[in-house]
């Protein structure tokens, strides 16, 4: 087969073990890579109901057929686990030099299983893979322990690696590299820490054992110097993705105060334009020809790379408003491996929670000095951070008094920084990713704010919200690219067909690599339904906040506005009837069938009625 | 008239402002007033009053705080 080594590398950290194991071409047909292939693992190899923090769930890193070859963007990889956060499926991206390293080392995937007895370094070199101890990195953050390991294995090694919080098993920590990257954000670093792993390095020599059509190379390099030309045209990089604050601020979709306000006064003064003012360096990710790391200096003088979404989170949500003290935070979470967007809304909460008579302690909103001390306790369990690492679906639980209805997150995952009180559309896309909520899987927002009213609940808004997912969530998490430049500079998604034209020799239509994603989602509904058999359409429900008028804005556009509940419903219903999914939201027999999951069915049948 | 422009996001690098207060003529368009602070009619991606979508026929009034956003798709 084409496009695919077809190979992925086995690794047991219990015995100690590794093995080669060829995949075929029926498998990478079916699944492409990312997302798709390490749901299948996991969904095959995963027996129900196991703990996401024992040696039996699996760490998978897994790419797609144009990963590691140079076109626009396509230096990331795909991390997968069950989530210790969620309890579902859980995986994120990130770019790192990993994913050129594993595929030139021979592989397009790679499976850890087990625990190790200390921890360890798993090094990878061609086809030796050798088990080094970590007990000199342990305890130690992400940016000196990421130093060392490029000091002792050398500048060209792929890297991915935790911090004190995915060591601790903080239920929201990431996976880390390139000193700026991170993934994961259901808790992939916690799976690696739970196995003592502290770090993966990758080393490759060989050239990528891949024929891909004679025309690639030539096309993918002219596509690298016009999608760097339209960022130039466009200055869009100038500001990044932080250049969305002002514009969520302005149509009320920010996320202040615990999400209970959506814009600010203030909120001027950590948007786009101060953080390109304070711009001290820019960094991407591999094989990216228009960097979205902007780097400024936090209040301690240290490089801190910021965008919109821990703005958003450890800014606004928490009403701090200096720059460099929302980079401090960042800069904090980013050492100690948190993800950014769930430490921002476990610390509002905490605030919210304190003034509201339903936790104890002193922590109050806007103040960032007590807030990098809490982060320092999450990341290493100590006091209150024991709980405050668990995430705010645990916490809500424990607070009780009623804390549970602004614990703002779905199926445990916190929502990223777009306040949908009153956007319903936005509202359903968190509500429906199959990650919990995150943003990557449909940004709908944008064209429900200019397409539609934005108090409609019409059909338009969930076939949106599938067409989005089918892309980004799909096509993007299954061939592992980023979609930005798609997403931000318009570059077209015909050019990915052609891409996987190229590299697998496959001549398939967008539309045959979306129901690749229909397939996907389908399954990982499935994953979500087998580990939770009395599945409820409530939970594809935004926070019980969103609906309640006490919660709507006070003053400003939506004043007094916040989402119906009938309405919702319906919309959902809607969206569960355009993927074939039945009331509950579990695939029926027949979109199992038409999508080639018979198999996947009849191992789902034992633990979930279906329709 | 005096209408508020609020420019948002990389736009700012093209019109050289964030937010002004400009004295406009009574019943200028929306497409009027993107090529008078010099952003090609194209390039917005969304044009808004009170949060609401506006088309670029559409009138504005005395008063009104009117944003200019790139076509954002999404971090």
């Amino acid at each position: 087969m084409k496009g695919w080594i077809g190979k992925l590398l086995r690794v047991n950290l219990s015995e100690r073990s590794f093995r080669s194991e060829p995949y075929d071409e029926a498998f990478a047909q079916k699944w492409i890579g990312g997302r798709g292939m390490a749901l299948k693992i996991l969904w095959d190899e995963l027996k129900p109901g196991i703990d996401p923090l024992g040696p039996e769930n699996k760490f998978i890193v897994a790419l797609g057929p144009i990963s590691g070859v140079p076109a626009p963007n396509t230096g990331k990889a795909v991390v997968a686990a069950k989530s210790p956060l969620t309890g579902g499926y859980g995986d994120g991206n990130l770019g790192t030099r990993v994913t050129a390293q594993l595929r030139k080392a021979g592989y397009d995937l790679l499976v850890v299983e087990g625990r190790a007895e200390a921890p360890t370094i798993l090094a990878i070199e061609d086809d030796r893979v050798e088990f080094h101890p970590a007990d000199s990195l342990w305890g130690r953050g992400t940016y000196d322990a990421e130093e060392a390991l490029q000091r002792a294995y050398g500048k060209s090694a792929g890297i991915l690696l935790i911090g004190q919080a995915g060591e601790n098993q903080v239920r929201y920590a990431v996976v880390r590299s390139l000193q700026g990257r991170a993934g994961g954000r259901p808790g992939m670093g916690a799976v690696m820490g739970s196995k003592q792993l502290k770090a993966i390095v990758v080393k490759g020599s060989s050239e990528i054992p891949l024929s891909f059509h004679e025309d690639y190379r030539a096309t993918t390099r002219a596509d690298l110097k016009k999608v760097h030309q339209l960022d130039r045209q466009s200055g869009w990089s100038r500001q990044g993705t932080a250049g969305v604050l002002a514009w969520c601020n302005e149509v009320a979709a920010l996320p202040v105060r615990n999400f209970r306000k959506t814009s600010h006064p203030d909120a001027w003064r950590i948007d786009g334009e101060r953080v390109d003012a304070a711009r001290v360096a820019t960094y991407g990710c591999p094989f990216c020809v228009f960097p979205c790391g902007i780097a400024v200096h936090d209040r301690e003088g240290r490089e801190s790379e910021l965008d919109y979404e821990n703005i958003g989170l450890l800014g606004s949500n928490l009403e701090i408003f200096e720059l460099d003290q929302v980079a401090s935070l960042n800069y904090l979470c980013d050492d100690y491996g948190l993800d950014t967007i769930s430490a921002g809304s476990v610390l509002a909460f905490y605030a919210d929670a304190i003034e509201h008579g339903a936790a104890e302690g002193s922590f109050r909103f806007g103040d960032a000095e007590a807030a990098k001390a809490l982060l320092g306790l999450i990341a290493r369990r100590q006091g209150v951070g024991n709980l405050l690492a668990d995430g705010v679906m645990r916490m809500g639980r424990a607070f009780g008094k009623g804390s549970e209805a602004y614990a703002m997150h779905v199926k445990g995952l916190e929502i990223s920084a777009y306040n949908c009180k009153f956007i319903p559309g936005m509202a359903l896309a968190y509500g429906t990713s199959p990650i919990g909520a995150h943003h990557k899987e449909a940004w709908v927002i944008t064209y429900e704010l200019k397409e539609t009213p934005r108090d409609s609940y019409g059909i338009e808004k969930a076939r949106k919200v599938i067409e989005l997912q089918r892309i980004r969530g799909g096509l993007f998490e299954f061939i592992v690219s980023c979609r930005f430049p798609w997403v931000e500079l318009g570059w077209d998604l015909d050019h990915y067909a052609g891409y996987f034209r190229m590299a697998t020799g496959l001549n398939w239509s967008l539309d045959d690599l979306y129901r690749v994603g229909d397939r996907i989602y389908a399954l990982m509904k499935a994953f979500w339904a087998r580990e939770f058999p009395n599945w409820s359409r409530k939970m594809d429900y935004p926070p019980p906040a969103w609906f309640d008028p006490t919660y709507a804005d006070r003053e400003g556009i939506i004043a007094g506005k916040v989402l119906e509940v009938e309405q919702y419903d319906r919309l959902l219903s809607l969206y569960y009837h355009l993927r074939g999914w039945d009331e509950r939201g579990i695939p029926t027999r027949r979109t199992f069938k038409d999508l080639e999951l018979g198999e996947e069915m009849k191992a789902l049948e034992p633990w979930v009625r279906l329709e | 008239m005096q209408v508020t422009v609020r420019v948002v996001g990389h736009l700012v690098y093209k019109t050289g402002f964030g937010e002004k207060i400009l004295e406009l003529p009574s019943g200028i368009t929306v497409s009027e007033l993107i090529r008078r602070i010099g952003l090609d009619e194209n390039v917005p991606g969304m044009v808004t009053r009170n949060g609401a979508c506006l088309l670029p026929g559409d009138e504005l009034n005395p008063g009104d705080r009117i944003v200019i956003a790139p076509a954002y798709s999404g971090g």
